[in-house]
């Protein structure tokens, strides 16, 4: 799941200038105490301070795998304001600026800390130290105090809907009783299809934003569009110009982030702003009510995000997620193309002042001494995991969390630094006003199988399994299928994590992690295949499967990357839970969970044989054999530096065909009770109607369970909303019992999540049709608005 | 008198239609039946290679004309469907590989019957 851009030009950010209020002087001064304050902090334990408090939590990789039958360690850890003890100067900082600390319950850390976090304590210490001696102490700092943030409602102000990233919607006009009658209110265009140079590379996975009467997307080559809410009218629109070759596994604009300057006059330009990030590595920010670039922010409206990076090879770093905004800072990663070579683009992680575009911070985890942007003629660290997903922003405490991915040669790790071990596909979350780590909780230990975390955590206050009261926690869906509750203060899991034995074997048997960690909470994941789950159409086609089986390695989840033979992958690298995320219904109770039910067949290619099948990763190849449909990712990924090529037969598909190997169902959507991770209801999602052996449909209405990509919206009025399997329906369930209630047929894929807002008292369900490759959906740019009919003479009515 | 064919058999459409029927089980058969051997010899299900020599002897006896297709072919079946079922019981969607095709084929077969009949073998 991966020319230089044609505007872009230096990355070179205009300097701060004193013509903003006093506020900014004082942060300014303040910063400077920060700087000053650092070599005394560093000589503390490293337990507190303004550079963050890490918690380790779960055993760094493969280096300690057997050290804990239980589960994870924690230390508590806290960012700065929290912190009551020492003479840092963070806390000046925020004293000065007024005390978030008081709002957040402080959790305090004891000093002493179990061995394993006391290993990642260390490197922060470290780096503090030498910090201020290596590169000067970003200008920019993030807002201490938690800023007013517009809540979900008649808006969806963010990708998730709230600010808390639940996909829940408070509104109830439309309920069980009436959704039947919903019908087309509007649809709108794009415009932006595939010409013939970027056929098959198109799988836009759109949501759009609602605040205010206007609705603000982004089509799949990073086009800004604003609508009327009501009518769907386009009232501006924006084309970054990205070039074609920018585009890297696929044409993909998840949406975009809505900004509001807090310290604006009324009517300035650009007050409220639009942000995304492109294919071509730039962050964006344009005027909402205008679509006109800010001048302020960057070079023109734009930061080029391959600074510090290196070599510019368009469609190898790509953003294709909204960035989160906390306190003022934009927060992004980026898409590194996958399996291309250890020689990569770096996963760091990069904070921005979402007014000035300015770097406010840089988190690159083999390199935590580099805070700032790069000396000259270096980079951050290449290869490392990187962060395609959307992360999420805590308001309140200051914190972003980011999932993880692995490194950029996903199927073999020998050359992976000790850093990236401890990081890869882990929930990372980063103090947004110093940049640091706070704490990190790891999914998969040494992950060969490309199940980086691809779904957005959502917040949530959980009812504490041990007592009264609540938790401030966050949900974690992960690629495997285990649904993870974690204490978002800490890091530290709310249910045990259990360990389960991994297979060992394959090309690194010595590498592997012994035991990997699994959620006692929840998982999405299924007893592991058998030789009768084999599928077909007729007993000659599952016969070849199931010689496939007995041929293959295959001991269950975890079974080892292996040359000899082809091996099986279950769950596959589309999940589990992918970037469509869960939805929550904090007042009923319950998390809506799509997910995927496929596996992968895949095999290593020793590097002499993939030499001879041509293999190149992306900054070899010539440019014409980038046109054309864009493989699948990983199938004939040269991973160029390691020993090894991949081969990802994604979904076992029989060649001829196009069958998937395993049985029905495909894909499936469930209900779990939230606070005790018990299923409430589970079924298939997806009908038959388009699917069919060599790609015919078979018009069967039979729900069968398809692959889905995408995720659902929930509400008061009792409705999940979802289209996201292949079927190209849009759907409408009942929360309680998952019953279908309504459906309508999409002019292309729905693989995307929907919005749901209200405008003029009328209640709008928004979903984008615009198909998907990977999906073999087909490929369109609609937008398109449902609502329940207007009663006559009442049209306005709340 | 040693004549392995009937004196007269026509060669009419029901004649053709049987030869064609044969053709089908035959490619079915043939891999099945090889393919079901290879899968006995990794150590999997012996199911397929039984039914596929069910049907390659079901082919050979529909070359010939001969009613024991048929009855060849029902002990083929009947085995599929028992199979079936304790493989995955009631599982429409897992049942669509074992019990679609070797359905339509039986119909198929049927449909030779009158063929078979006439030939008197």
């Amino acid at each position: 799941m991966m020319a230089a851009s044609a505007a872009c030009s230096m990355s070179k950010v205009p300097a701060m200038t004193a013509s903003r209020l006093p506020t900014t002087r004082l942060l300014l001064s303040a910063s400077l105490a920060l700087v000053l304050a650092i070599p005394p902090a560093a000589a503390q334990d490293g337990s507190g301070s303004g550079a963050g408090t890490p918690a380790g939590v779960a055993q760094p990789g493969a280096a300690s795998p057997d050290s804990a039958p239980t589960n994870s360690e924690s230390q508590a850890g806290t960012q700065a304001p929290e912190q009551p003890e020492g003479e840092m100067d963070s806390p000046a900082q925020t004293a000065t600026e007024g005390e978030a600390s008081s709002a957040e319950s402080a959790t305090d850390e004891p000093a002493g800390s179990s061995p394993a976090a006391s290993a990642s304590t260390v490197d922060q210490s470290a780096g503090e130290g030498t910090d201020a001696a290596q590169d000067s102490s970003p200008a920019v700092q993030a807002v201490s105090e938690p800023q007013p943030q517009r809540d979900v409602g008649a808006d969806w102000p963010h990708w998730g809907g709230g600010p808390d990233a639940q996909r829940y919607s408070p509104l109830d006009g439309i309920t069980r009783d009436n959704v039947g009658e919903l019908t087309k209110a509007w649809e709108y265009r794009t415009g932006d299809m595939p010409t013939e140079e970027t056929e098959g590379k198109y799988s836009p996975e759109g949501t759009a934003l609602k605040v205010g009467h206007s609705l603000y997307l982004c089509s799949a080559m990073n086009i800004l569009v604003a609508l009327d809410a009501e009518t769907g009218v386009e009232l501006w629109r924006y084309d970054p110009k990205v070039s074609p070759d920018a585009i890297p596994y696929g044409a993909t604009c998840r949406g975009v982030t809505y900004f509001e300057n807090p310290e604006a006059e009324e009517g300035e330009a650009c007050a409220a702003r639009i942000i995304e990030g492109t294919l071509d590595a730039r962050l964006i920010a344009v005027d909402a009510k205008t679509g006109e670039p800010c001048e302020d922010f960057g070079e023109n409206g734009a930061v080029d995000l391959w600074n510090g990076i290196g070599e510019r090879v368009p469609g190898w770093y790509s953003v294709t997620a909204p960035p989160a905004l906390v306190r003022g800072i934009l927060v992004t990663g980026a898409q590194v193309k996958d399996g291309q070579a250890e020689d990569a683009p770096s996963g760091v992680i990069r904070g921005y002042d979402a007014v000035t575009g300015q770097l406010a911070w840089a988190w690159d985890l083999g390199n935590p001494d580099l805070t700032g942007a790069p000396p000259e003629g270096e980079t951050y660290t290449r290869g490392t995991p990187n962060m395609w997903t959307t992360a999420t922003g805590d308001e309140e405490l200051g914190l972003v969390y980011l999932p993880m991915g692995n490194s950029s040669v996903d199927y073999w790790g020998g050359g992976r630094s000790e850093a990236e071990n401890d990081y890869s596909t882990s929930l990372v979350a980063i103090d947004v006003t110093t940049g640091e780590p706070a704490w990190h909780f790891q999914t998969v230990r040494y992950d060969v199988w490309d199940y980086d975390l691809g779904s957005q955590v959502t917040l949530i206050d959980f009812p504490d399994p041990k007592g009264e009261g609540t938790v401030p926690a966050l949900i974690l869906p992960s690629k495997q299928g285990d649904i993870y509750i974690l204490n978002r203060e800490t890091g530290e899991p709310l249910f045990p994590v259990e360990e389960i034995r991994a297979p060992i074997g394959g090309v690194e048997p010595q590498n592997l992690a012994r035991t990997q960690p699994t959620s006692t909470y929840h998982t999405l994941r299924k007893d592991r295949l058998t030789a009768k789950d084999m599928w077909g159409v007729t007993p000659l086609d599952q016969l070849f499967c199931r010689i496939q089986f007995q041929r293959a390695n295959y001991d269950g989840i975890f079974t080892p990357p292996s040359a000899d033979k082809p091996w099986i992958q279950y769950p596959g690298y589309n999940g589990g839970s992918d970037w469509g995320s869960i939805a929550v219904d904090p007042e009923r109770g319950l998390i809506i969970a799509n997910y995927n039910d496929v596996p992968n067949f895949n095999q290593l290619i020793p590097r002499e044989k993939a030499d001879e099948m041509g293999l190149k990763p992306i900054n070899e190849k010539a440019p014409e054999s980038e046109s054309g449909e864009n493989a699948a990712e990983g199938a004939g990924d040269p991973q160029a530096g390691a020993p090894y090529a991949i081969d990802v037969n994604a979904g076992w598909r029989v060649p001829f065909t196009g069958i998937p190997c395993k049985q029905p169902p495909l894909g499936g959507i469930r209900a779990i009770d939230l606070a005790t991770g018990e299923t409430v209801w589970d079924q298939p999602i997806g009908t038959a109607r388009r699917n069919g052996p060599f790609g015919i449909p078979s018009f069967l209405p039979k729900r069968i369970g398809t692959p889905n990509n995408g995720g659902s919206v929930v509400t008061k009025g009792g409705i999940v909303f979802i289209a996201a399997a292949t079927d190209n329906l849009i759907r409408a369930l009942d929360i309680e019992t998952g019953e279908e209630l309504w459906s309508d047929v999409l002019p292309a894929g729905g693989q995307a999540n929907p919005t749901v807002y209200e405008e003029n008292g009328r209640e709008y369900l928004l979903i984008q049709a615009g198909g998907h490759h990977f999906m073999e959906t087909p490929i369109g740019d609609w937008y398109i608005a449902y609502a329940l009919p207007e009663v006559e003479g009442e049209a306005g009515n709340p | 008198m040693s004549e392995t064919r009937s004196v007269g058999t026509p060669r009419d459409g029901a004649f053709f239609w049987t030869m064609l029927v044969a053709l089908l089980a035959l490619a079915f058969g043939l891999p099945i039946l090889g393919g079901g051997v290879y899968l006995i010899w990794l150590g999997g299900s012996w199911y397929y290679a039984i039914a596929g020599f069910g049907l390659v002897a079901t082919a050979i006896a529909l070359f010939a004309q001969s009613m024991s297709a048929f009855w060849l072919y029902l002990l083929t079946y009947i085995g599929t469907v028992i199979w079936a079922f304790w493989e995955v019981g009631f599982d429409w969607w897992a049942q669509v590989p074992r019990l679609v095709a070797p359905t339509v084929l039986f119909i198929f077969i049927l449909t030779t019957l009158p063929a078979l009949a006439r030939s008197g073998r």
